[in-house]
């Protein structure tokens, strides 16, 4: 079982935007990976990106670059 | 409280509505059906007068326990969000597939479980389909399939199925307008007052645990993650143990008065149907009325969709019967599904195809 740590963690408008964050994370090598969105920061059952904290100039980048919307980010134990 | 923070929590919200569908079963709701959300839709349709069959009306107070039960405790939490505008007309369809599908079945996803857990193998066969279904729909989303997304809505807005379920309680406790079967499964009920705290008890724990079957699939398939699956665990659990210590587990398939049949094909593509409407439309049966209950207008859509699917499958003979016995002749009477009903799964499924590859992410934004 993975040790829970503080994470970066992007959420979306939609599950695709979540799928397409995926693809294109795998594409340019950005660590992460897909989560179930934690529940601390919502009650719905959507999908979220989580990804180191040192990594988030380069999540931001590739999301502006790559017209993938995010609806917030946040810093959780995952 | 944070239900969600280890899978001990999650395991122990299932158990608490295990210990809810148990107590209900055994106060009187049928055999094998403690707690299924399509047959209580369609039992609840019935008591509206949105089909004729006699033997299926009664305005379930647990329908309207589970929205008010999330309602109440999102309120309660903050977590209430009035939010709509994702493809309704979309999944309304997508609804009424989660109905015909299930009925077909004769069993919800939470049913089906339920089911399962007393040994019953029609479930054990149907789950392969709902499995199937689920990953059908997760192919559909890493092919890019979204209905768009929900924007805030005017508060009042998230309120009116939580609104019309109470409306609905307040007609049958308080007057005789609502139609009640005298005989067959929608007259078999708990009392009133249970069966609504066992929904409500449910809904409020659905709600914070976030327990959707469909969900479960899909999560541990798109990122082998069990959290979700975890919750159905503790539910199949206690269940097991009620049906085992109540002397209602019976390992077969053709098992007659509980309301079910043995077409495994059948069975296979209706809960295929169901697994893969779920996905498509973001959660089960179950999780759809608790979206409701905190906001959601999209989900409240979907339920709609759901109470005109329960009604089609009566009104035009799509609904599968149950295996019985002649009273007289002692004959067993195979459980079967009518022509009507093989024919509408089979479009339900065709419409679930083209809602799944017709709908793109780049389209919904």
């Amino acid at each position: 079982m993975r040790k829970k740590e503080r994470k970066l963690v992007v959420t979306f408008h939609t599950t695709a935007d979540a799928m397409a964050m995926e693809k294109t994370c795998r594409e340019f090598r950005v660590p992460g990976r897909l989560i179930p969105v934690p529940r601390v920061i919502s009650a719905g059952c959507g999908l979220a990106w989580c990804a180191p904290l040192d990594e988030r100039a380069q999540v931001e980048r590739v999301m502006r670059e790559n017209g993938i919307e995010q609806e917030a980010l946040h810093e959780c134990m995952v | 409280m944070n239900l969600s923070d280890s899978k001990k929590k999650l395991a122990a919200a299932g158990v608490v509505c295990g210990i809810a569908a148990a107590c209900l079963a055994y106060f009187g709701n049928p055999a094998n059906m403690a707690l299924c959300i399509a047959c209580f839709i369609r039992d609840t349709a019935g008591a509206l007068g949105m089909h004729s069959a006699e033997t299926v009306q009664y305005a379930r107070p647990e329908i309207v326990g589970l929205v008010l039960g999330a309602f109440i405790i999102s309120t309660a939490t903050g977590e209430y969000r009035s939010m709509a505008g994702s493809s309704p007309m979309t999944r309304f369809v997508l609804g009424v597939v989660l109905a015909v599908g299930s009925l077909v079945f004769l069993g919800c996803p939470l049913r089906m479980i339920i089911r399962m857990s007393a040994g019953d193998l029609n479930a054990w066969v149907a789950l392969i389909g709902f499995v199937l279904g689920a990953a059908t729909g997760v192919f559909a989303l890493k092919k890019g399939f979204s209905l768009g997304r929900a924007h805030l809505a005017n508060r009042v807005s998230g309120g009116m199925l939580p609104a019309v379920m109470l409306g609905i309680l307040i007609l049958a406790l308080a007057s005789t307008v609502l139609r009640s079967s005298e005989s067959g499964p929608g007259s078999m009920h708990a009392p009133i007052l249970l069966s609504l705290i066992g929904g409500l008890i449910f809904g409020a724990f659905a709600q914070k645990s976030r327990m959707c079957f469909a969900g479960s699939v899909r999560d541990v398939i798109l990122m082998k993650n069990f959290d979700l699956l975890t919750i159905i665990g503790g539910f199949f659990a206690v269940m097991l143990i009620f049906n085992i210590a109540s002397g209602r587990f019976v390992p077969a398939f053709d098992t007659p008065g509980i309301i079910a049949h043995s077409e495994h094909l059948w069975s296979i593509l209706g809960m295929y149907a169901v697994g893969f409407a779920a996905v498509l439309a973001g959660g089960c049966p179950l999780r759809q009325l608790i979206l409701a209950g905190q906001g959601s207008s999209d989900s409240a859509v979907t339920v709609l969709g759901m109470f005109a699917g329960a009604a089609m499958a009566h009104n035009f003979g799509l609904a599968a019967s149950g295996t019985s016995v002649n009273a007289e002749t002692q004959e067993v009477i195979a459980g079967a599904v009518p022509l009507n009903g093989r024919v509408a799964v089979i479009i339900c499924i065709i419409v679930c195809f083209i809602i799944a590859f017709t709908n793109k992410r780049s389209e919904g934004r």
